[in-house]
């Protein structure tokens, strides 16, 4: 019987698989959040913070392998929440990756708001105390579509790549007609994405400190 | 089928008393969490919308009777309908589980700081469904079950916030002044002997303790999650639980015990306002709805648990699915061709089941599904015994007995168990076919050698061993396998012993 988490389970450890090429490779979660040249998911970037998507891969929730491995955004605290890619361990990391421009936070004062947008504040944040360059992310300032990774995965059909799929897609509609429907669930992801950049000083403002 | 009486609730809460009445209530949280939870997993609240179109608008075709509307355009209401009261009423069930598991906490706090150190294997051991608890007036069943009206009938039953008139009463009596009891006050009556007899301070013990500022993270407790999100009619995501709505106490004093018991009671039941909706019930017994205007449940503001009517009571929050399930549920009765409302997104499963059922039945699943539910009873009981473990541990051990077992266990494992039985026929040994669902008993890890993870790993390697077959889309291995071959999940769990010891038991990074 295949079951919701067998298969995202399956799908996150094929994409682990092909991450696995990158052996000596940063191991960090999303497009534009690595910290050298060729570090991303196909190695072709030329700087940091411009590589095209993560070079590791897990479901969700304390299923990360490593420090710096937790997506965020779905499940843990408010403070995890803060703090995308941030965990100290195994295990503590508070969502899968990659972390697609739909996926917002659901806890503490930045809820609603874009996760991957934050990660890539805290990113820039990092790079800018040490005097490090940076350059832009590949597929656009507000993190990676569904259709974009699906894609530069050479995908036939475009698949899910949402995380921690129990409660319905975080980019849909209920319009039955499918060209309505893509574009209702696109409005809906373009407006949480332009609204989280506005509040971006708001979101970093009301984040605790990270202790460890 | 025989009910098993919960425990006796109090008429008085002295110091004689205090230890045992504690007890009593973290008993009453604790049976809440699998009551809510088989409820939960009852519900496919995401199916895919298209096949769901499919099928109403084949419904619509087959009438000879005309609707006002067009098919098409009634077939993408009504799906949108089931779409959005499934993804609601699931994530705020789960909304409430979570609060429970964070009431169980509190009431744990509370007899840790002033009398003994929770016993949460005893309660698990003697709590059985159906269950009712003695005492209360009127004494009513609480079964574990699919939802439906009458399961959410027993939600409003159990967080009701002023005493009810007994649904069974004939209506000579309905009338009659009786003098019934509520969750509510059984903490006002702990609370009048604590502020009484026991002003504190408290020795420091264990507790389960909230994060504070400038300290390392105690990520015991967060009221929402992706599960107690859902989508409204336009795909806007809704959250469960305000940020605020409240969070562990560490009890220290008299004070901090009122503080933590005043929340229980504030989530459970709403704030103390008096402008809240009653529970009152009509002639079939069932309880009054609330009226739905434009596809909203209309409430007072004391049926908020915050005086900034940010977040539902639990008690609201059931009777907002209880108005909208009945709301639908005569909707979809009006249109010809259309099943039952509920069937379309509930699981068919029958109350209160037992392993001992599913040992017995007959089918081609029979064993995995008996193996599945002997799990998920072994998870829902090691759970159980993470957390009153807990209670003996320093910080560190209570972070990692919560960050690898107890979320790892409640999220993916005990999870994914129930969420799959809902994909599978079960053959009873009369010869009906139904759903089958985790029966929540007791697991007695003190039966076979090993310790309590060993067996939980054993349960699991029978269970992928049970229905071999070279289909991949059926095979047990294929699909139980990465319970224990995946180092995420059951070999990361922390090896805690039923004398409270704990192994951490974190598997090294790979080379």
């Amino acid at each position: 019987m295949k079951l919701t988490h067998n298969k995202i389970r399956e799908k996150s450890n094929q994409k682990l698989n092909k991450a696995e090429l990158h052996v000596g490779k940063e191991l960090h979660v999303c497009m534009g959040l690595n910290s050298c040249q060729g570090n991303g998911y196909s190695g072709t970037n030329e700087c940091a913070g411009m590589g095209d998507c993560s070079t590791i891969s897990h479901p969700c929730h304390t299923l990360n392998e490593c420090k710096g491995q937790g997506g965020c955004g779905l499940f843990g605290t408010t403070e995890e929440f803060c703090h995308p890619s941030e965990n100290e361990c195994r295990y503590q990391g508070s969502c899968g990756a990659p972390i697609l421009n739909s996926r917002f936070i659901v806890q503490g004062p930045n809820k609603g708001r874009s996760v991957w947008q934050l990660a890539r504040a805290r990113f820039e944040e990092k790079r800018k105390a040490s005097n490090q360059k940076f350059g832009a992310p590949p597929a656009g300032e507000f993190g990676p579509s569904n259709e974009y990774i699906s894609e530069l995965y050479g995908e036939k059909t475009v698949e899910d790549h949402s995380s921690c799929g129990q409660s319905g897609s975080r980019s849909c509609s209920y319009i039955q007609n499918k060209d309505a429907r893509q574009a209702e669930a696109n409005a809906n992801v373009e407006t949480m994405e332009e609204n989280s950049q506005q509040e971006m000083s708001k979101t970093l403002s009301t984040c605790p400190k990270r202790v460890y | 089928m025989k009910t098993h009486k919960l425990f006796a609730v109090a008429d008085q809460v002295t110091p004689a008393n205090f230890e045992e009445v504690m007890q009593q209530a973290i008993a009453l949280e604790l049976a809440t969490i699998p009551t809510y939870l088989s409820t939960y997993y009852s519900i496919n609240r995401a199916q895919d919308q298209d096949a769901l179109y499919d099928k109403i608008y084949k419904q619509l075709n087959n009438t000879s009777i005309d609707q006002e509307v067009p098919n098409e355009r009634l077939a993408e209401e009504l799906k949108t309908d089931i779409l959005v009261y499934a993804n609601k009423a699931a994530a705020l069930i789960m909304s409430v589980v979570v609060e429970e598991m964070l009431h169980l906490s509190l009431a744990c706090n509370v007899k840790q700081a002033i009398s003994s150190s929770p016993d949460l294997i005893s309660i698990g051991k003697t709590l059985k469904f159906p269950a009712e608890l003695v005492g209360h007036e009127p004494e009513f069943v609480i079964n574990i079950g699919k939802l439906d009206l009458d399961q959410l009938s027993t939600f409003l039953q159990i967080e009701s916030p002023d005493p009810f008139t007994d649904p069974a009463d004939s209506p000579e009596t309905a009338n009659d002044v009786v003098k019934y009891k509520t969750i509510g006050r059984l903490y006002n009556m702990i609370i009048e002997c604590v502020q009484e007899h026991y002003p504190g301070p408290y020795a420091p013990k264990p507790q389960l303790l909230p994060n504070e500022p400038g300290k390392p993270p105690r990520p015991f407790y967060s009221q929402n999650s992706v599960n107690t999100v859902y989508y409204d009619e336009k795909h806007k995501p809704v959250f469960g639980s305000a940020d605020d709505s409240g969070d562990l106490v560490g009890v220290y004093d008299a004070a901090s015990a009122i503080k933590a018991m005043n929340e229980i009671k504030h989530q459970g039941e709403g704030n103390d306002s008096d402008d809240h909706n009653k529970l009152e019930f009509d002639s079939n017994n069932m309880p009054i709805p609330l009226p739905v205007v434009n596809g909203k449940v209309q409430f007072k503001p004391g049926d908020y648990d915050d005086p900034a009517k940010e977040e539902l009571s639990h008690y609201a929050k059931f009777l907002e699915v209880y108005s909208l399930g009945v709301h639908y549920k005569e909707k979809f009765g009006a249109i010809a061709g259309m099943d039952d409302f509920f069937s379309y997104f509930v699981a068919d499963q029958l109350p209160n089941q037992k392993q001992a059922t599913y040992d017995l039945g007959t089918g081609p699943n029979q064993e995995e599904i008996a193996w599945m539910s002997k799990l998920g009873n072994a998870l829902y009981t090691y759970i159980i015994l993470m957390v009153e473990t807990c209670y003996y541990k320093d910080e560190h051990t209570q972070f990692q007995v919560f960050m690898y077992g107890i979320h790892k266990s409640m999220i993916w494992l005990l999870s994914d168990v129930g969420n799959a039985m809902r994909s599978y026929t079960f053959t009873a040994n009369d010869g009906s076919s139904y759903t089958p669902s985790l029966t929540f008993e007791f697991y007695d890890f003190s039966e076979a050698s090993g310790s309590p993870k060993e067996q939980l790993i054993e349960i699991a390697k029978s269970l992928a061993n049970s229905n071999p077959s070279k289909n991949p889309d059926i095979d047990s291995v294929a699909a139980w396998s990465w319970l224990y071959n995946d180092e995420a999940y059951l070999p990361s769990l922390p090896d805690v012993g039923l004398d409270h010891s704990v192994q951490p038991n974190v598997p090294s990074i790979p080379a």
